[in-house]
Formats: C-alpha cells, structure tokens, sequence
C-alpha cells in the first residue's frame, strides 16, 4: 500500500469516469425523486419561469457537491431519463433537442459551478475559501449560472413555445428561475449532505444535543420576526420578507448553519403555502425573491460564522504550536547549557583516564582492563558531548554536504539513549560512505530523530530499523517499526508534520509504505553529485 | 613527545583549578614545562621575571576573559604563544581567537589531547623564533632596523640606499655594524636569523 499523508483532492472536471458501482443505485433513486420533486414543485409556477420554488435544484446540488462534477454526465442521463417517463418530454416532437438542452443545461452549469468553486477554493486561503463558505458560495453560484446560461442556449437552439419568454420578460423569466433553484438549492441540500455524512461516517454519528440558551434565543427572535410579518400583512402591507431577513441574518450570525438552516426551514414553512395559494404571477415573484433574499442572506450569514469557527481554531491550534516550539527553544537552551557544564568536568575526566589507561597498562590485568574501559567511556562521552553540541548548540545551519552515514550516526545516537530505559531496540544498519547529500545538518537530523521516535511510540518495546541506500540518483532512507496494537501517544501529533516539512524544504519526499507486518516511512533527498567529504 | 625547551614554560589558564591542573601535568608528562593557573592577574604577576613560551588559557572567566587576557599579554610580550579553549564554542568566537588576537588554535571541551599537544608544540616553536629575532635584533638602532628588514628581503646596497634615501656608503657601514652585532658571517646567516633560525 503507498499512500501520501497529504488527502487526495476530490471533484476533478474529468467527466470520462464512469460512475462507481456503489452510485448507479444512487442514480436510479436520483432519478426517481427527481421526478417527484419536480411533480411537487407545479403549484408555484407562472408565466415565464416553471416554478418560483424548485426542490430538484436542491437534489441536483447535493449530488454533485456529494459525489463531486465528475458525475455531472450521468446526472444528466439520469434527469433525462425522469423527465422521458414522466412525459416531460416528447420524444419525437418538433422540440424535442430544444427540450433535452434545455433539461441538460441546469446539469451543466451546475457541475461548472461546483467545479469553479472548489478549484477557487483550493488555490485561496481566505475566509471565503474556508470549508463552509465554499459550499454557500457554490449554491449562489450554480442557480446563478444556469440562469445566466439560459440565454446562449436559448440563442442557440430557440424554442418555438419556450419557457424562457426572450425580450421583455426575460428578467421576469431568469429571476423566476435562479429564485427557484436557489430555494430549492438552499432549503433541501443542507438536509440532504446532512444525511449524506450521516450515512457515510465509518462510526454512528453521536447527534449532540444543542445548549438550550441559543436555541430558546434564535427561536425568540425568529417567532417574533415571524410574529411581526404577520402583523403586517394584517395591516394590509403583504407578506413582507424584511422581519425574516433580520432573524435569518441573526442566528446565521450568531449560530452558524445548522442554526441557519432551521431558520430558513421555519420561515418557508410558513411563507410557501401562502404563495402556493391563489397569488397572481408578479405578486408571487415579489414575494419568492423576498424569500430568496432572507435564504440567501440566512445561509451565507452561517456560513460565514461557521468559516469563521473554523479560523479561529486554525488559529487556536497555531497558537498552541507556537507555544509548544516557545517551550522547546527553552528546552534546547537548558539542553546546551547541560552539555556545556558536562563538557568541564569531562575534560579533566577523559584526560586522566587516559593517563591512567597509559601508566596501568603493564599492571594487573584487571586493574589495565577496568582503566582501558574507564578511559574508552570517557572517549565515547566526549565524542556524544561534541556531537550533541553541534546539534544543539549551532544557531545557523547552512546548508553543507552531508554524509547519510554521519545524519544517521547522529540521530540514532540521539534516540538510543531516549530509549534505553525502556525494552526497545534501535537497529541502524551501516551506510555506504559515498552516500552524500546537501542538507542542513541540524534540521535534517531534527526530522530523522522524529521519525525515529514516531516510530517507537508507535512500537513501544519493539525492534525499529534504520537503514539508507542511494536509489535512482537519490539517498532513501527508511524507518520500519512493527505494527503492533495502538498505543496512545503522548506526543503532539507534529512530529511527522515538522518531518515532512524539513525533508521536502530539502527537495526530498517523505512516503508512507506499509506491509502486512510493518510499518515503514521512506525519506528520499536528492543526491549529491561528485561530493567529496 | 614535544622538544624539551624547558626555559620556556607553558601556563595552563582555568578557572577550573582541576581542568588547569589536569592540563598541566598532561603537558608535564609530554615533555612540557608547564604550570596550572586560575586567574589571569597570576599569570601577569608573573611577568616578566619567568618567560612564558605558550598560555593555554579557558575563555569564559572570571573578572577578566580570555580574550582581554589576551590582549594584555600581548602588549607585556609579544613573544607569547597563546591558544584557546573553551567550553561554549561559537563561531564568532573560533574566528576572534584566531584572527583578532592571534591565537594558534580553538580547542573545544572534551580537549582533544594530540589537537592541544600539536598545538603547544607549535606555540613553543613559534615562541622561541621569536624571542631569539628579539634577542638578536634588540641592539639595532632604528635606522640598523630599516636596514636589516630590507637586507633580508634581498634589496642591495643600492636600493636600501634610494629607499631610505642614505648614501650607499651609509648602507654600508649599518650593515657592518649589522653583522657585528648579530656575529654573523653573510647574508644568508642574516636571512636565517630573521627567520628564527639557529646560526
């Protein structure tokens, strides 16, 4: 298996790909429900436009934001499809290809729409580009387009009996439509993605209960404002949308979406009947572009509270890793200042050893044997000292050729003596000396150390194994631990992402590959070409 | 095992009296006249009764560091070889060292014993020329020192002449007194002496 940490990037335009097994029931009850929704939707149309309230928009959208553009083709045969049986249309007719553009269309823009808005989001960092906006976003901009469409289509392929009345009514006729889907779009696709994520989570989704502070105040504000429409129109102004407008921008902002979401429902509930019922063309369009308004501000408001949520803990989780990298610099200082006062006292140590190994040498056996070895640990000891001082104590690394060896040497040097206390094992295997790269010596071994230790916290007690070898112009070196039960780990979590960063600052890769039985992390850097060390 | 020069003697500065001691004797064993200090103003005291061929001195100390030592003992003898050691190397610093008040090397703890050996002994050498170009050349007078300085890089007579704007006659008779006060026999004993060289 080889997977990179980072997610695949999902909705591509590619609309080549046929749909996966697990989607064509999707599509057969896609076109099922389409045709109902679109049978429901007759009692709010009008001269111009089909229906000033459109639920199968908010089918259409749902599907394409859940199973991304790429489905957009079969969508489409499936809306075609629906509207074939249910008579919609006529094959055979006169009109028949004016009909099909016209049923393809909404498809079309839609999947563009989507399409557009994700590829924004991915190359922006901004608010609007946050998970929740984008979604606000795409169901503005799909009812948006298709209506825009309407006019090259119609151009194209004119209908003798259109729908779409071209001149004078055509603003009458695109409102009509953009209103219609964006209710639709705005009202039943939040509950449909809701359900969608339901059914998909690997695990039953615990459903909290809301704080009952929130709730008793969002639903205060929306029963007055509602309250005060009706007052209105009793008063003989009509229905008037602006009360719900300052509701829905309330909770929106206050609550988020889901806060949001239930803001709209209430406030369709009660205005939709009242339009379905005997309102003429033009009063009834006034009346669904106040409601698309309140929807649109409602949602968008929630949106942009939820985008803001989302910041704000990016934020928050920066800030606690600044704080942890504030709290090992002053580890680091009390590191150096550590080895700095060893490295006195070990001067002298290591030097008399070594004038005790050289004037006991031709006495007792054991008293020359307990001298060697007291006077080699000293040595060793002075080398780890120097070794960890060039680690810890050097405030700029540049860049410098470096052997793999040497990175290799330092860091198990480093994790070897965090885990001796416990029963795990470091395996380091020898490195060919040639094997050279150009690398910034400190952070380089800061990521292979983290590795290392990633993988004993993964494998506690367990054998890990460290080996390098040049491969196709590149050094790869490879951490392997055994997979073992998961353990909780005391770490952060950013180990590996402060890894990763280090190693691909270096040209290099870093690469998950595992095996039935082990866990292995490969690290490739480029190769020094011609170094001489 | 370093040259016995045992006129010259080693100073060893700490103020780890321990470190100090333990480099002494080190150096004691290798041939090395040498003597442990913690404070600089023992060293300085010391001057200039007991001629000092080298000072292996620590750099963080005390009052004074080992950089300020330094520079004091390079104006009360320049013949002093000096070589530092210290437990907190920085760059900037192995750079000073050398470049700003020209010590021979930067030994970093845990020492190294062959690096601080191989360096003494080159302090030691380094030391003697210099005390013996001193020694040779103390009697010259200013203008026998302009002289001797252009003799050894090979100018002429007449040269030395036009450069210092003397007669060649002049020249002459500095050189005379030159070689009389040096007891050499040439110019290439003069050559040598300027180098340290034994004649």
């Amino acid at each position: 298996m080889i997977s990179r940490a980072t997610p695949p990037r999902t909705g591509s335009l590619l609309p080549g790909a046929a749909p996966k097994k697990r989607e064509v029931p999707l599509l057969v009850a896609y076109a099922f429900s389409f045709a109902f929704l679109h049978w429901t939707a007759s009692p709010w149309g009008g001269a111009g436009f089909f229906s000033l309230w459109y639920p199968p928009a908010g089918l259409r959208f749902a599907m394409l934001w859940n199973c991304g553009p790429r489905i957009t083709p079969w969508l489409i045969v499936a809306e075609l499809c629906a509207d074939i049986a249910t008579g919609v249309i006529h094959l055979g007719a006169p009109d028949t290809l004016q009909a099909m553009t016209g049923i393809m269309r909404p498809g079309i823009t839609y999947g563009i729409a989507i399409a557009a808005v994700r590829h924004i989001a991915r190359e922006h960092t901004d608010t609007l580009a946050l998970p929740p906006m984008t979604l606000g976003l795409a169901a503005v901009a799909a009812p948006a387009l298709n209506a825009l469409m309407v006019v090259p289509f119609e151009a194209l392929l004119p209908s003798d009996a259109g729908r779409y009345r071209i001149g004078v009514d055509i603003a009458i006729s695109l409102t009509g439509l953009a209103v219609g889907d964006l209710l639709g779009i705005l009202v039943l696709a939040p509950l449909l993605l809701w359900l969608a994520a339901v059914a998909g989570a690997p695990r039953r989704m615990r459903i909290a209960m809301p704080p009952l502070r929130p709730v008793l105040e969002d639903a205060t504000v929306i029963g007055g404002c509602l309250l005060l429409t009706i007052a209105l129109w009793r008063a003989g102004l009509g229905a008037q949308p602006a009360p719900g407008l300052l509701a829905g921008a309330w909770i929106g902002l206050r609550h988020g979406r889901i806060a949001a979401w239930l803001a709209i429902l209430a406030q369709v509930l009660v205005f939709l009947p009242y339009s379905a019922g005997p309102l003429d063309d033009a009063a009834r369009l006034e009346l669904h572009l106040g409601i698309a308004a309140v929807v649109l501000v409602t949602w968008l408001a929630g949106s942009f509270s939820d985008a803001q949520k989302t910041s704000r803990a990016a934020i928050d989780k920066r800030n606690r890793l600044l704080f942890q990298a504030e709290r090992l610099k002053t580890l680091r200082a009390m590191s150096v200042a550590v080895i700095h006062e060893i490295s006195q006292p070990l001067s002298t140590l290591a030097i008399e050893a070594g004038h005790l190994r050289s004037v006991t040498q031709d006495l007792d056996p054991e008293i020359a044997d307990s001298a060697a070895l007291v006077d080699r640990k000293a040595r060793a000891l002075s080398d780890l000292v120097r070794r960890l001082r060039r680690f810890g104590g050097r405030d700029v690394d540049e860049p410098s050729p470096l052997p793999v060896a040497m990175l290799m040497q330092t860091a198990c040097q480093i994790v070897a003596a965090e885990v001796r206390g416990s029963s795990g094992r470091l395996e380091c295997a020898a490195v060919a000396p040639d094997l050279v790269v150009q690398a910034q010596e400190i952070e380089l071994t800061q990521a292979l150390v983290n590795l290392l230790r990633n993988a004993f916290a993964a494998s506690p007690g367990e054998t890990v194994s460290v080996r390098a070898y040049a491969v196709r112009g590149e050094a790869r070196i490879e951490v392997a631990n055994p997979v073992t039960v998961a353990s909780a780990s005391a770490g952060m979590g950013v180990g590996l992402v402060i890894a990763r960063t280090i190693i691909e600052a270096h040209g290099g890769t870093l690469v998950r590959e595992d095996e039935t039985a082990c866990i292995r992390f490969a690290l490739t850097l480029p190769l020094l070409a011609g170094a001489t060390i | 095992m370093i040259d016995c020069m045992s006129d010259l003697l080693v100073a060893v500065l700490d103020d780890d009296a321990d470190l100090a001691a333990t480099v002494a004797r080190l150096l004691t064993r290798n041939g090395v006249a040498a003597r442990a200090f913690v404070a600089p103003q023992d060293i300085l005291a010391m001057l200039p009764d007991r001629a000092l061929g080298c000072v292996i001195s620590d750099i963080q100390m005390g009052e004074m560091d080992g950089f300020a030592f330094a520079d004091v003992l390079r104006v009360r003898d320049p013949a002093v070889a000096l070589v530092f050691m210290t437990a907190w190397p920085t760059t900037a610093h192995a750079v000073d060292a050398v470049r700003r008040h020209g010590g021979l090397d930067y030994l970093e703890k845990p020492i190294d014993e062959p690096r601080l050996i191989a360096a003494v002994s080159e302090g030691l050498a380094w030391s003697k020329r210099e005390r013996r170009i001193a020694a040779a050349t103390a009697s010259f007078t200013r203008r026998e020192r302009e002289v001797f300085n252009l003799l050894v890089r090979g100018h002429s007579n007449k040269e030395i002449a036009e450069h210092l704007a003397i007669s060649a006659r002049t020249v002459e008779d500095h050189r005379a007194a030159i070689v009389a006060k040096t007891k050499t026999n040439g110019l290439a004993q003069l050559v040598a002496l300027s180098r340290g060289e034994e004649t």
